[in-house]
């Protein structure tokens, strides 16, 4: 079979396509298993919604960015607005939009999973070669530190802060190569500097024979008892914002690899599954912390995301295997920093005005998993995600640790987006965080990490799909994205989801052959 | 001053699963209903809006309710230049004509709702529109604080202002930033 990219907004697909596989996303999860799947010589059809935007198509702008590279227009939110689910929705998924972090799922992670949630298969060992191939295609490596393209000032004050309180950190890997510190990381980089999907795996895989299709939302799947999967299509037009028409793939598997809330949403629509399908979801929402200083930070060039304070995480949390929170330095472009700082009118057009001198950081927390993707039957998604006390105390604790982090670093004012806002200049102010309400929609709380709604597990009554990934009550569905995962894998998802994706992919061969 | 590229911003927060069906159909039926039981009065109260051509979506109302906000939250004697009158209302009218049905009909009535918002939350015999500047960014500044339904309008509303005010190559001079780095991009 001949491999190719094809738009599916200028035309349709073959009118009686039938494939061996069908695999849903064309992001780490979808790309790594099309690639892996089509090497082995298997027909491979992958379906993307996005487009396909690379180089100076991605033109670092706010609006037009996105509204093209993100699920919803980059506006999906949690049902209660409490929390803003960004989903990358564009060819090579989140890839193309992260901030490129580079973690792989810890080993006391993987230890917890076997013995809480009986993924016996998914030992360290047993995974070791899967994340080793999964670094490879990453190009993983750490920054240098000296060169202000790739450890910019804001890191540097996040360092600072951190020995000055003496505090552990860590310098964070990437999959950046050749990278000129525009800044722009989160809505894709203008370089191709980012060695993700887009330029690893689905070249790798068109190369082996698959076809992916672009501007192609998969509506729902029929027949999932039957050998042979029916995948509903709507052809979007050229900006996705509306269906043009419609079209089928015949499928003797079909691989969800549609992000944790797209997989369990296109289970739901299609009617498939048991009843622990969209449930179990995990956000690890993210809070971001401002701070003011004195001289100019410029937070928006460099790369955004390469310290993170790992003081108060914990790896192997006998509930949850890794808990706690970390503080991780970000960037931002104009247009999202005004939305997330907290005043309004005249003063916070005056904030924006000294925009170079503000730094900022993102507060890390994993959660229990306790949210729940549904579908009304209007086909409405809607995301029910509550934060626990105890997690509102969590991240009272991490505003309180970024706070303090950032007045060792020399901070003039730190700035907590609430309603109403809480600034802190001094450690006498730091009180006044406890009293952050985190009631929905007053701080700005964001997820880039979702997880689970299709959890695997060995028992029905536990989860979605058993531990390879067989969606139960299908025959022949498989999960192989973070959908599956039981909790959070690690502070950043796309070297453990490539690496579940190598390690499934070759599982399901097997199978296939048997 | 015209905003370019403006129509298409996203990361609004106005997501299809926004808000709480039940309980904005509450207020706006609230909002609605004080307007009937006042005989259609209060519904003079906002009074005539001057039509406005090309509009997709937003009635002429609720363009003006949207251009009052945008006025209240980057007035014109702040640091960074502001676009022409109703640009960005214009931009949201745009943005709104892609959005699923259901989001066009919530929206629309989170700007109905703010518009009789200090009659429903103030009793105050005056609709947004009609407010002073300072008085609209204080009433919008409530919602912020207030019941989960006007802190989510809130939200939505502002995300979707801020992103496309600052994303205008004429605002980024004010705030230090020089733009796009690369090529065709800048």
């Amino acid at each position: 079979m001949t491999g190719a990219i094809a738009d599916l907004s200028r035309a349709p697909p073959p009118g009686d396509l039938a494939v061996e596989i069908c695999v849903i996303g064309s992001g780490s999860a979808g790309a790594t298993a099309a690639w892996d799947l089509a090497a082995a010589g298997r027909e491979v059809v992958v379906l993307e919604e996005g487009g396909d935007y690379t180089g100076e198509r991605l033109t670092q702008r706010d609006g037009r960015m996105y509204d093209q590279l993100y699920m919803d227009r980059g506006g999906r939110t949690t049902a209660d607005l409490g929390v803003s689910v960004l989903q990358g929705r564009v060819l090579g998924g989140g890839g193309v939009v992260n901030l490129c972090d580079v973690v792989p799922i810890p080993d006391p992670v993987l230890r917890h999973w076997q013995r809480r949630y009986g993924l016996s298969d998914f030992s360290p060992e047993a995974l070791a070669p899967f994340r080793d191939r999964a670094l490879a295609d990453l190009s993983a490596s750490l920054p240098d530190t000296a060169d202000p393209r790739l450890f910019n000032r804001n890191n540097r004050l996040l360092r600072d802060g951190a020995a000055a309180l003496g505090w552990r950190g860590e310098v964070m890997r990437h999959n950046r190569v050749g990278c000129e510190g525009v800044g722009t990381c989160n809505l894709g980089c203008p370089l191709d500097a980012k060695r993700n999907p887009r330029f690893v795996a689905i070249p790798r895989a068109v190369e082996a024979g698959a076809r992916f299709f672009t501007r192609a939302r998969a509506a729902r799947i029929e027949g999932a008892g039957s050998e042979w999967k029916t995948v509903h299509g709507r052809r979007l037009d050229a900006d996705g914002h509306r269906e043009v028409g419609a079209f089928t793939v015949r499928a003797r598997w079909v691989v969800l690899a549609a992000n944790a809330v797209g997989s369990a949403a296109l289970l739901l629509r299609s009617g498939i599954g048991n009843d622990r399908v969209g449930r179990h979801l995990s956000l690890q929402p993210q809070l971001p912390v401002a701070a003011w200083f004195d001289d100019e930070v410029r937070f928006f060039r460099g790369v955004p995301q390469s310290f993170a304070v790992t003081e108060f995480e914990r790896l192997d949390d006998p509930d949850h295997g890794w808990w706690g929170f970390r503080v991780e330095a970000v960037g931002g472009t104009p247009g999202i920093v005004a939305t997330m700082l907290p005043r309004l009118g005249l003063a916070g057009m005056r904030d924006m005005a000294r925009l170079p001198r503000l730094a900022a950081v993102l507060c890390l927390a994993p959660d229990d998993a306790q949210g729940r993707v549904e579908v009304e039957r209007s086909g409405r998604l809607r995301i029910r995600y509550a934060l626990s006390d105890e997690q509102r105390g969590r991240y009272r604790a991490a505003a309180r640790a970024a706070a303090r982090l950032f007045l060792a670093a020399g901070a003039r004012e730190v700035v907590v987006s609430d309603a109403p806002p809480v600034p802190v200049r001094s450690e006498a102010d730091l009180p006044r965080l406890d009293a952050m309400s985190f009631r929905p929609a007053t701080a700005p709380l964001l997820s880039a990490h979702q997880q689970g709604g299709v959890r695997m597990a060995p028992s029905e009554r536990d989860g979605a799909a058993d531990p390879e990934g067989n969606v139960h009550g299908a025959r022949g569905i498989v999960v192989l994205d973070s959908g599956g995962f039981p909790t959070s894998a690690s502070s950043h998802t796309m070297a453990p989801i490539i690496t579940v994706a190598h390690f499934q992919a070759r599982r399901l061969l097997a199978r296939m052959r048997g | 001053m015209q905003l370019r590229d403006a129509p298409r911003g996203g990361a609004t927060g106005t997501s299809p699963s926004v808000f709480s069906r039940r309980r904005f159909l509450g207020w706006s039926l609230a909002a609605g209903g004080a307007v009937v039981a006042a005989g259609g009065g209060l519904l003079a109260l906002r009074g005539r809006a001057a039509p406005v051509p090309g509009l997709r979506c937003l009635s002429a109302h609720e363009f003006r309710t949207l251009d009052r906000l945008a006025a209240a939250l980057f007035p014109r004697e702040g640091p960074v230049p502001t676009p022409a009158d109703g640009d960005l209302a214009r931009a949201f009218d745009a943005f709104l004509a892609d959005e699923p049905e259901w989001n066009r009909a919530d929206l629309r009535r989170g700007l109905f709702l703010l518009e009789y918002g200090p009659v429903v939350f103030e009793r105050r015999l005056v609709t947004f529109s009609h407010l002073s500047g300072e008085e609209r960014l204080a009433h919008f500044e409530g919602w912020t604080t207030g019941s989960l339904l006007r802190r989510q309008l809130a939200v939505a509303l502002r995300k979707f202002l801020a992103l496309v005010f600052y994303d205008r190559p004429e605002a980024w001079p004010a705030i230090g930033y020089e733009g796009p780095l690369v090529g065709g991009a800048r």
